[in-house]
């Protein structure tokens, strides 16, 4: 027989990964404190050549390292899940469009990646997601930071018993919606001047009317829009996973190991095969 | 029709990137133009796919640079030439500087990477990354993304048919609205679990998570060449930049 049939353990080279996270987590941060700390005099006189530069390599090049540390630790069942993450993330956008809904709900992949395979796949999901979406909406490349924070933030979530019961989620979604849009808010201000859709531009419009600078305006404008959508998110995935089979839920180790979702492991609820519109 | 591919994904990518740098370093309005102008234009032109790209980088870059006009062109409090002023809204000269700049940045971001994804080979650029020896694993994450993407879309709109001829009705209020995402989403996040779960063992089966390096069926279209000019690319935009950045902070 060939060795190549035979499934040698991978080795372990525990340092270099927490190297590779430790820097990646150190250079988010440190772009993030660069711009609100340093920067938000300059968005006032031109555009900010060095904020954009810094916001652009920061975020991007700290999503990078992270998913760098994150990818060698993760197990086969976390990378098959990973993709259709990644791909619901992009397709569920545009559902929601074709429904006619006002949130973006750009993050119930990575949510649902983080829940069952544990926050660094949730990270690693939400870094990539915003990096194959940015080859066909731009856009969503400088948010891969954000991103990442999204899914690792909602495994640790997951991890303390957040989606045991249908009513803890919408409050574990405020928080990371309101982190999330903390962090994404110096992105959109230094790389697009704040542009967005015309509903977020609108809420933005009301803060500068009322005199705030444009971090301000839109860091409040994150933490609404975020907080809102991620609240969403949150119950959607929450109603998803209840209804899914045990047998899916129990091919994740993360999901087993944890508890994630209690005592509830995959009896399908009522609301989640009931169809709308009465 | 495709037009014939002269240089690797690869280096048409990093190609890109490194224009959107440049942008960014030089951060002046003449500068995006020429690139808009010189550079987006021909690119797309001679793409082969001019109509669709075009299509796209206005679908992408329209309603943001619409409503980027709108919002710094009405509200920009920091703004001291007043042209127009509506009582709370007042157009200033600065606002609409600040709207044309930013707007001309976002476009040729658009239009330079747009172009560069568009005309990408997919199954090229993850052949090459195997060839180069890149993770594997992200490599298997990439192409198994993009290759899900066609077939999550059209699950999501057969799943959307059934349940409307079950009787799904889309409604004005909030709560129908998610009662029917939850309907759509449901059945769709399950089937595709269940998929991959299957996957999952026929990857375990097949050695996916034992170690060494992997081979590609598709042979590999980079060149010695093309990889020193991507390491010769990478170092004079690394030199142009510092050196720009420096000589803007002296002066």
């Amino acid at each position: 027989m060939s060795s190549s049939l035979t499934l040698a353990a991978e080795s372990t080279a525990q340092r270099p990964r927490r190297l590779l996270l430790a820097l990646g987590g150190a250079l988010i941060v440190a772009t993030y404190l660069f711009l609100v700390i340093v920067q938000p005099a300059e968005i006032a006189g031109g555009m900010g050549s060095t904020a954009s530069l810094v916001s652009l390599f920061g975020f991007l090049g700290g999503g990078a390292l992270l998913v760098g540390g994150i990818l060698p630790m993760l197990t086969t069942s976390s990378l098959v899940v990973m993709p259709l993450g990644i791909a619901l993330n992009i397709a569920i956008g545009q559902i929601a469009g074709s429904l006619g809904m006002q949130i973006y709900l750009d993050a119930i992949g990575t949510v649902l990646v983080a829940v069952l395979a544990g926050p660094a796949a949730g990270a690693a999901t939400g870094a990539i997601s915003n990096a194959i979406w940015g080859l066909f909406n731009p856009f969503a490349l400088p948010f891969a930071a954000g991103a990442a924070l999204i899914g690792l933030l909602a495994g640790l979530a997951a991890r303390y018993g957040a989606f045991r019961r249908v009513y803890l989620a919408p409050v574990a979604g405020v928080i990371v919606g309101a982190i999330g849009g903390l962090v994404a808010a110096p992105v959109a201000v230094f790389m697009f001047g704040a542009a967005g859709t015309f509903g977020t531009n609108a809420i933005i419009a009301a803060f500068r009317s009322m005199g705030d600078k444009l971090l301000v305006a839109a860091t409040k404008q994150g933490l609404l829009s975020d907080s809102l959508d991620k609240i969403v998110v949150f119950v959607l995935v929450a109603l998803i996973v209840y209804a899914l089979p045990q047998r899916a839920v129990r091919q994740f180790p993360f999901a087993r190991t944890y508890r994630v979702l209690g005592t509830r492991t995959g009896t399908p609820t009522r609301a989640a095969v009931q169809p709308a519109g009465k | 029709m495709p037009r014939r591919r002269i240089y690797n994904p690869l280096t048409e990518l990093l190609a890109a990137v490194l224009l959107v740098v440049l942008v960014l370093v030089v951060n002046r309005w003449e500068f995006s133009l020429a690139v808009l102008v010189f550079g987006v234009l021909p690119a797309v032109l001679l793409s082969g796919r001019a109509r669709q790209i075009g299509l796209a980088i206005v679908l992408v870059a329209g309603p943001l640079l619409l409503s980027s006009l709108l919002l710094h062109g009405l509200f920009f409090p920091e703004g001291s030439t007043v042209l127009v002023d509506l009582g709370i809204a007042r157009v200033t000269a600065e606002g609409l500087t600040f709207a044309a700049g930013m707007g001309l940045r976002m476009t040729v971001f658009t239009g330079v990477l747009l172009t560069a994804a568009m005309t990408m080979d997919i199954p090229e650029l993850l052949a090459t990354m195997t060839h180069r020896g890149w993770n594997r694993k992200l490599v298997f994450i990439v192409g198994s993304a993009v290759g899900l993407l066609p077939h999550v879309a059209l699950r999501a709109q057969q799943v959307t048919r059934a349940q409307q001829a079950r009787g799904l009705v889309v409604g004005r209020a909030p709560l129908s609205r998610f009662r029917a995402l939850v309907a759509v989403t449901t059945p769709l996040v399950i089937g595709l679990l269940v998929d991959a779960s299957e996957r999952n063992s026929m990857l375990e089966a097949r050695g996916f998570s034992s170690p060494g390096a992997r081979t590609s069926y598709l042979p590999d279209t980079d060149t010695p060449h093309q990889r020193r000019a991507r390491r010769a690319m990478v170092a004079v935009v690394g030199v142009f930049s510092a050196a720009w950045l420096v000589i803007a902070a002296v002066a």
